[in-house]
Parts: C-alpha cells; structure tokens; sequence
C-alpha cells in the first residue's frame, strides 16, 4: 500500500474539516496575491513603458517650472544624442465627458517617431502627424475608451491654455497600456498667436533618445552642464525613475500593504496549525496502533507533514488561480469603463505567483510540522493507556 | 431553559490553546481591516474636510483641479464686482484668487517630493474659514516670506519656524505655521501670490479663485453668472464638491479594501468554524446528556452561537487594542502616511482610526462569530440524546 493513498484517505475522512481549511488557506492566499498585484502592477507597468535609451529633463525646480524652447535644440546638437523633443502640457478635456480623463501633451511631430522608436507607430501615421498641423497621435487605451477610429475629429478644450482646438486623429500608439494624447506644438502656438496672446516659447520637459544605452549617464551630465548657470537649472533622470518618481508618493501606502499582507499570512499559519493539530489530536489512537503495528517515527511523520502540506498547496494552487482570473477581469472592466482605472492596475506577476504558492507550501510545513514531531514522538504506551 | 452563560465560557476556557489560536486569527483579521479603513477614512477626512459649504471653487472649464487651470487678471476682475459675494468686516469682498504651483522640495532623509505651494492675498484667512496661522504670523506681500502647514513643517529642508525654504527659483522665510483641524491645507505652504507668479514664470497670474458667497441663494447664482460669462470659459463649484472630487480615486481604494476585508473576513470565518466543529464532535458526549437532562434544541444552538460569539468578539477586543498601537506605531514612524493628490502633490494624511472605523469591523467581527459558530452551533442542536449517548 502507498503512503500517498493514506494521505488522501486521511484528508477524505473529515470533509467538511479538509474543505474549511481548504478554503481559508486559498481565500488567504488569493488577498496575498491582490495585495502584493498592486505595487507589482505598478513596476511592470513602468518596466513595460520606459525604455532604458530614453531621458527625461525637467527644471530643477520642478514640473511646472519651465525650461527655454531654445534648448532642445543644444540639446540635439550634443553627441550621443538620438533625439530630443520638447513637450508641453496642453491640459485637453475632450468636451463629450467635460474633465481630464487622459494627459495631452503637444508636441514637436518632426522629433516624435526619433524620441519614440520603441511605440514603433506605422511610419505612414507618423508622416500624417508631420503634415497635418492639426494631426494628433492617441495611445490604445484612450482610442478603446471612446472608441475612436482613425481619422475622426475631436475637439480638446484646454483648461491650461484659453484655446479649444480640433484634431483630426492620424495615428494610434499600438500599446494598450498607454492612452496619452498628442497634439502638435506647431498647431497650438499658432493658435495662442492668433488669440493675439505671446506664443509658446517653452518646454515643461525635454524627452531625450540616447543613441547607446552605455552613453546615457554621459549624456544626462552633459545635457545637465548646458544650464548649470543659466536662470533654469534642469535636472534629468531616465525615464524608468522618472516615472517611479511619481509613484514614489505612493511609498507609505505600499508600506502599508505589506504590513497588512504579513498579517493575513500570519492568519493562514494559524488557521493551518489549528487543523493540523485537530487532525492529529482526533487520531490519536489511530495513530498508536500504527506504531504498535510497526510503523516507525519516520514513516508517521513525514505522512503527517505531507497531508498539511499537499493540502495547503492544493489550496494556495487554488487561490492564485482565483487571483489571475480576477485581476484579469478587472482589467478587461477598467479597459471599458474609466471610473474603474486605478483597478485596472493590479497585475499578478510571475513573481507573485511564485510567492503566493511558496507562501501556502510554507504554510504547510510550518504549521503540520510541530503536530506531527509531536505525534511521531509520542510514545506508544502513553497514547494506548489514554484512549483505553 | 437556557444554559447558563458560563458554561461557552468555560468551554473556551477548556482548551486555551485552541481557543488563543482562533481567536488570534480573528484579531489578525481585525488589525488588517481596521488599519486598511482607518487608512482610507484618513486620507477621505482629509480632502473633505478642506471644504466650506460657503464657498465656490472657480477653475477654468474642464479642469478637475486647480494645479491644472490658468486664469487672467481680467477674469478675475471680471467676477471679484460680482452681488452676492460675503463682505470682510471692512466691506472688501472675500474673493482669494490664488496660483497652485508644485515645486520640488527636498525631504529631510534626501528624497524630493512635490509640494502645493499656494500663492495667496492676505485675505485668504478670511475666506478659508478653517485655515488658521498657529505660531508666528501670516505673510507679509512682496517679502519672500512664507507659512508651512502643520505637516510640512519638520518633513522638508528648512521648513521650521525661521528658517529658510530653497524651492523653486528663490529662497522663502518661514514667518508662520498654520493649522487646519486635519485638511489638505496642512500640506501645503503659502506664500505672496505675486511673488510666487514671477518666481515659476507663470504667464498668467492664477490658478484659481476662492469665494465666500453670502447666501445660498447667492451662491448658486454666482456659480450660474461666472460659468455663463462667454468671454472667460470658467466654472464655479461648491469648494465641498471640489474636494469631494479629489476624493473619488480613494473611493475606488475604498471598494478594494472592503472586497479585502470581506475576503479576509470568511477566511477567518472558515477557519472558526473548523474550531468549533472539533469541539462539537469531542464534546459529543456532553451534548447527549445535556439534551437528555431536558435542555432543548435552542438551548444547545444558543450556547454553541454564543461560544462563538464571545470567541470572534474577544478577537475583536484584542485586534482592536493591536491595532490602535500599530496606528499610533506607523504615525509616529512615518509621521503621517504620504498620499499622491490629483494636483501630484504630497498630501500628509493623519493616520487616525475612528469610531466609525472600529464599528465597522466590529460588525465583521460578530458577523464571523454568527455565522463561523452558526454550522457547528446546528450540527450539535440537532443530535439525538439517545444516538449521541451511545456513540460516545
């Protein structure tokens, strides 16, 4: 007979008890995953965007302070660099929903394929975007919210900015994890010139392409030294800590998160142990006869340990699978519906499934291994004058 | 006839060991959902507290908040000769047009962090009703002064009374702390509008615009006359609505901490359950000769429930207090939980678990008590004297 049988066996003789811990060990794990799914969703999402070739340079001051139009143009002109493009905020409510619900940014179209090879958008789009002064480039997930086609018109109002403006629509960012606006620099300062107000002569931020990734750090001090003593100071950064720099904000809360995920594992060791213990304490004399039979400590441990462990892994098994599946259908729901956006973040990632299974297979050792030692070593005769 | 109420007790008593550990899982339970909530109810308290029912947010339209809108000097001349706006006590009406910039600061462990810096007029004090200056004195114009809010102070480089603030293009004297019962102003620091303006090159010189109205009735008309004025493209808001609006990404926080804690909540259930159904099925016995006596269905149903009860309701008292100390704990480590606000602002949140809060999951508590004791509290109601008897 294999020890294998008896340990299902043994999990099929209580049911109700196997099914209860069963379902607390899996419900555990799935709030593991979803906890841990937020702050690892935030990490893919900017390993997913950010290139390492790409930098950004901002004032010193910070990003609402601006920097010279003029110096995008040094910036080019220095070596290693790719191609750089200066951005500004255009702040554009498309006029159907009334708020900002997607950035806008306007744009130098003759720099905007060189910053961003890696969207890899059909160089015939990118042409468009050249051509049109009111052409626009709009990433996935925006053109999917408001199911927009290419070449459609739409109107942004700014609430930066005392213009509202039409687009035309020339191309879509294929990535569905981006949704930004573009529109074109051109277009929007001649615009505020005919408004009769002064035009752009700004940039709130430079992005840069550095043609070879070992160059960047190069090109970050060089672009840096171009303003050190002039009234705009800037300060550049990769794009990758540029984007976590946002999401540094969310530091604390993530401490939090963790905290909170350290206590409902606590909650699983205990509700595991709590079982083991009754499994083993119900058995007692079961397991004496064993021995009496000739089973050694060994072979009476290890099968103790295995039913803890085997059905905290089925368990943890069972509540990552629920935890993909939800985190995917949130997605697929905030992907739909705006007002669900911050859910649409969460990402169970490989190294979260690995911790969520690792974490239930710990659990199972943990919590069979003192019942078990205990049974295992309990002598025989104690066990027998006890139960008879 | 009842069983008396100490005879669950002193079942719970029976197995201490048993009775800890299940307890212990509902206290974890409870420390993870009230620090969740208490969290999420911090960070609501202190956006919505940053409203007065008075007062009207204006923006420019289709802005959702004011580090995003620009609005000229004649738009606000435009509105400031408007009826129905409260008087000062000198007659000047409470209108506060004011810039939100947010430069960079340097935090005191070397990061750096985006704060709201508001350009104000002196008489913002009168229209933010709640804003109060605490130590110190408010801003004189065109003196590169400053005041910091009560959480700003000691988290940024310079930020203390009579020292000098580096952000942006220039350097700012604290002259002043103010305080604001828990709002978003404790985050911010506010300097002279005019200065601040010249200081971040902004080509306009606000943001937005504050006002008391006199009335309700002249509020509404207010907000009716600025959004239909064609000339500017404004909106005015009630500042509670406006605030509300900030709020809205931590409601959706809010429903993910609920589903957790709902989440949370049957895996503990689950696992009383399993606690009490080994005690239903060791005390088998017991059971048969309680009914035997004479003590009915009811009476074994109400005495398992109760046992129950007073289990999850202990874990309750004893997650409660653990998680009244980790609030107190994380506060005073992280002085305030740091929260990225709509404007990208750093917004110091007082992490403060409320009545509200600990009802809550007092409610979850009994509920995983109730229904957690509910399928053994049945199993044993319905065994047979004669059955249970023999099989013991």
């Amino acid at each position: 007979m294999t020890y294998l049988a008896l340990v299902r066996a043994n999990l099929r003789r209580n049911r109700l008890r196997t099914a209860l811990t069963g379902v607390a060990v899996a419900l555990a794990t799935l709030l593991v995953c979803l906890l841990l799914a937020m702050p690892a969703g935030l990490d893919a999402f900017v390993s997913r965007v950010a290139s390492n070739t790409r930098v950004s340079v901002i004032n010193r001051a910070g990003l609402v302070y601006s920097m010279p139009y003029s110096l995008v143009r040094k910036i080019r002109g220095l070596p290693g660099v790719a191609d750089a493009m200066a951005v500004v905020w255009y702040g554009g409510a498309y006029e159907e929903r009334g708020k900002l619900t997607f950035p806008s940014f306007a744009v130098e179209a003759d720099h905007f394929g060189g910053v961003y090879p890696d969207y890899h958008i059909p160089p015939a789009e990118l042409a468009a975007f050249r051509q049109y002064r009111d052409g626009a480039i709009v990433g996935r997930a925006t053109m999917r919210v408001y199911h927009w086609r290419i070449g459609q018109r739409v109107t942004l109002r700014s609430a930066i900015w005392p213009v509202d403006l039409d687009f035309r629509i020339v191309g879509e960012i294929p990535n569905a994890d981006l949704g930004a606006f573009y529109i074109s620099r051109e277009y929007l300062d001649q615009a505020l010139q005919a408004k009769g107000l002064p035009g752009l002569g700004i940039a709130g931020l430079i992005w840069v392409r550095v043609a070879q990734p070992e160059a960047v750090k190069s090109v970050m001090r060089m672009v840096d030294d171009l303003s050190r003593n002039s009234d705009a100071p800037t300060s550049s950064q990769t794009e990758k800590s540029f984007f976590s720099s946002f999401l540094a904000t969310l530091k604390d809360f993530m401490t939090i998160i963790m905290a909170v995920t350290a206590l409902v594992s606590l909650c699983i060791v205990f509700i595991a142990a709590n079982t083991a213990s009754l499994a083993v304490r119900e058995r007692s004399a079961e397991i004496a006869l064993m021995k009496a039979l000739g089973f050694g400590r060994r072979p009476i441990f290890s099968l103790l340990l295995v039913e803890t462990v085997l059905l905290c892994a089925l368990s943890g098994g069972a509540g990552v699978a629920l935890a993909v599946g939800i985190t995917t259908a949130l997605r697929v729901f905030a992907g739909r519906i705006p007002e669900l956006g911050p859910l649409g973040a969460f990402y169970v990632t490989g190294p979260v499934i690995a911790l969520g299974l690792g974490l239930a297979l710990l659990v199972g050792v943990v919590s069979g291994l003192a019942p078990a030692w205990g049974a295992a070593r309990r002598p025989v005769a104690e066990t027998m004058r006890e139960v008879f | 006839m009842a069983l008396p109420i100490s005879y669950p007790l002193r079942n719970l008593a029976a197995r201490p060991g048993r009775t800890l550990l299940t307890g212990g899982v509902v206290a974890l339970v409870v420390v993870a959902c009230t620090l969740f909530l208490g969290l999420i109810s911090s960070l609501k308290r202190t956006l919505v507290a940053s409203g007065d029912p008075m007062n009207l947010v204006v923006l420019r339209k289709g802005s959702t908040n004011d580090g995003a809108s620009q609005i000229d000097l004649d738009a606000y001349r435009s509105i400031r000769y408007l009826e129905g706006i409260a008087p000062d006590a000198t007659g000047r009406p409470l209108i506060s047009p004011e810039l939100v910039v947010q430069p960079f600061f340097r935090t005191l462990d070397g990061g750096r962090e985006n704060v709201l810096v508001r350009g104000v007029e002196p008489i913002a004090l009168d229209v933010h009703r709640g804003v109060r200056i605490v130590q110190g004195r408010m801003i004189r114009p065109s003196s590169g002064e400053a005041v910091v809010g009560r959480a700003v102070r000691g988290r940024y480089e310079g930020a203390l009374l009579g020292d000098t603030l580096l952000f942006g293009n220039g350097r700012w004297k604290v002259v002043g702390v103010l305080e604001a019962d828990g709002a978003s102003f404790e985050s911010e620091v506010w300097v002279d509008v005019r200065e601040l303006a010249r200081d971040a090159r902004r080509p306009y010189p606000y943001s937005g615009i504050r006002l008391r109205a006199a009335s309700e009735a002249d509020l509404v008309r207010l907000a009716d006359r600025i959004a239909a004025d064609p000339r500017y493209a404004l909106e005015a808001q009630r500042e509670i609505d406006y605030y509300e609006a900030q709020s809205e990404s931590a409601n959706v926080l809010y429903y993910f901490v609920v589903g957790i804690a709902i989440l949370a909540g049957l895996g503990a259930g689950f696992g009383a359950s399993n606690t009490l159904y080994a005690a239903v099925r060791s005390r088998t016995r017991e059971i048969g000769t309680l009914r035997a006596l004479g003590f009915s269905r009811g009476a074994i149903l109400l005495a398992f429930e109760t046992e129950a009860v007073v289990l999850a309701l202990g874990g309750f008292a004893l997650g409660a207090l653990l998680s009244l100390l980790a609030t107190a704990a994380l506060q005073a480590w992280l002085g305030g939980v740091a929260f990225g606000s709509t404007t990208f602002t750093t917004n110091v949140v007082t992490l403060r678990v409320s009545s509200g809060d600990l009802l809550a999951v007092l409610g979850l508590a009994s509920a995983i008590g109730l229904l957690g004791g509910l399928g053994p509290a049945w199993r044993a109601a319905r065994m047979r004297p004669i059955e249970a008897l023999r099989r013991a």
